[in-house]
């Protein structure tokens, strides 16, 4: 018997484009919930490493230091496989979106805790000068100015956190990857699996580049539009 | 206009006064026992040559400067006093830097308004029209739409006047106004400062303008090494110095007006090379 070696995209996509669209909703699932954290955790943390807020800081650096210097394929073996030891289990869903989103957090921590530095003091002096309370100084001055300077930056740390829902594989959520390599294992078309993942991962990440491009075209400091 | 501007202090009572302040960066004491008071509608100019502490002492009548020891008052609060907040006392004292400082991501209207609306809670419709308002005394009524990097260094310091006046400060600080500008951008500046003293605002004004001092102040102290070494009526302290620093300064200043030739640097030895 030999084994024919055929390569026909067309009727892979037609055979499966159900499955593979229910696994591209947990792709955009799992990413939006985390790009969304992601975004919270830089702010807020990065206000704390920039202004050195007792207690905060510390824990955020540290935070940052376990996570940037570890696989990210580590830490998400240890929230869903070693938690459990110590009695915290987390469901698969909850350790898709929160190990991505952890991750992404300390990355925009450093991409803040950048922006925010950069902003030059003669602002938020005179933010002071004017009445401005500190916090008031923050919103008002700080975070919209810091926030703009660190948008490229950050941009590029959203597009690794829904690259690296593909790596939730490892715990077999069924996202675009995973539900690709079950039809896979079924099928054995390998090169059409691949070809349909790179296709539509390098279209998602291409329309999320250009949107917040779009939107940092609006966002960015007038001098610099 | 003029009662727009400048709130009316029946009392007596200085605007701002200082008592024995010091002020020190590390070792270098650049302020030794400051004391100044600022009369309600004065308009008290300070000078001296660079590092004599003048801008020091400027900063630190709103406090942006915290200092070693002596006492501030403002309107006869001592606002160096424990507990005091400090948001509300800034709110009453208008500064402009000699860099601008405007927030470079607002349009200049926004950055008039900005604070009138987040911390006085004031509309934005009634916030936009006095600040128009405002931007017309300084000749900016066209420009509320650009953003500072859109304006010369003139109109953005005219800006940075026009959102201090927004808060309807009781006193003016202006710390170099004119420093950052292009010689032929420093007029406008002034004649907006001399219209402001005009209508009756208490200012104190660092400057490096001898013009400025003479014709607009009521009282020029002259400062170096954070001393105030002299002060007195703009003719006395200007044309007739009492005091050796104040003559030496003097002439230093007006000498470049004279011819460059006869300039030196003071304390070098022999000539270049």
């Amino acid at each position: 018997m030999t084994l024919a070696v055929t390569y026909d995209l067309g009727s892979y996509v037609s055979e499966n484009w159900e499955f593979l669209l229910r696994g591209l909703g947990r792709t955009l699932l799992v990413s939006a919930i985390a790009i969304t954290g992601a975004f919270a955790i830089g702010a807020v943390l990065g206000a704390a490493r920039a202004h050195r807020v007792p207690v905060l800081s510390q824990v955020a650096a540290i935070y940052v230091e376990v996570i940037r210097n570890t696989p990210i394929l580590v830490q998400i073996f240890f929230l869903y496989f070693a938690l459990p030891q110590v009695g915290i289990r987390l469901d698969v869903f909850t350790v898709a979106w929160l190990s991505v989103m952890v991750w992404g957090g300390a990355f925009n921590t450093e991409n803040f805790r950048a922006g925010f530095e950069a902003v030059p003091f003669r602002f938020r002096e005179a933010a002071l000068a004017l009445g401005f309370g500190r916090l008031r100084t923050f919103f008002n001055i700080t975070f919209p100015i810091g926030g703009r300077i660190a948008l490229p930056s950050s941009i590029n740390t959203y597009i690794a956190v829904l690259k690296n829902t593909a790596l939730l594989y490892v715990i077999s959520y069924e996202e675009l990857t995973t539900s690709a390599f079950q039809i896979n294992a079924r099928t054995l078309e390998t090169l059409e699996t691949l070809t349909v993942l790179g296709v539509v991962y390098l279209t998602l990440v291409w329309t999320l580049s250009a949107s917040i491009r779009w939107l940092e075209g609006h966002l960015a400091l007038p001098e610099e539009r | 206009m003029a009662e727009a501007l400048a709130a009316t202090h029946p009392s007596t009572e200085p605007v701002v006064r200082l008592e024995h302040v010091r002020k020190s960066f590390g070792d270098n004491l650049v302020l030794q026992e400051i004391d100044l008071e600022v009369a309600s509608r004065e308009v008290l100019v300070v000078i001296g040559p660079s590092g004599s502490g003048k801008s020091t002492l400027l900063r630190c009548v709103n406090l942006l400067e915290p200092i070693d020891s002596g006492r501030i008052f403002f309107e006869g609060t001592e606002i160096t006093a424990k507990g005091v907040r400090l948001p509300e006392i800034r709110q009453q004292i208008g500064i402009v830097f000699q860099s601008f400082n405007l927030f470079p991501h607002l349009r200049a209207i926004d950055n008039l308004t900005l604070a009138a609306r987040r911390i006085k809670k004031i509309d934005r419709k009634e916030a936009e029209a006095r600040a128009h308002e405002l931007l017309e005394r300084v000749g900016l009524a066209e420009k509320a739409r650009s953003y500072p990097h859109q304006l010369s260094g003139g109109q953005q310091q005219r800006v940075a006047i026009a959102r201090a006046l927004m808060m309807r400060p009781h006193v003016m600080l202006f710390d170099e106004v004119t420093s950052a500008l292009d010689p032929e951008l420093v007029g406008e500046v002034l004649v907006v400062m001399r219209d402001l003293a005009r209508d009756g605002m208490t200012m104190l004004v660092v400057t490096h303008e001898m013009q400025f001092a003479r014709e607009v102040g009521d009282r020029v102290i002259f400062m170096d090494d954070g001393l105030i070494v002299e002060q007195g009526k703009p003719t006395d302290v200007l044309d007739r110095p009492k005091e050796e620093r104040t003559q030496r300064f003097l002439r230093r200043t007006l000498q470049l007006a004279d011819s460059l030739e006869e300039l030196t640097i003071e304390g070098r030895q022999g000539g270049v090379g």
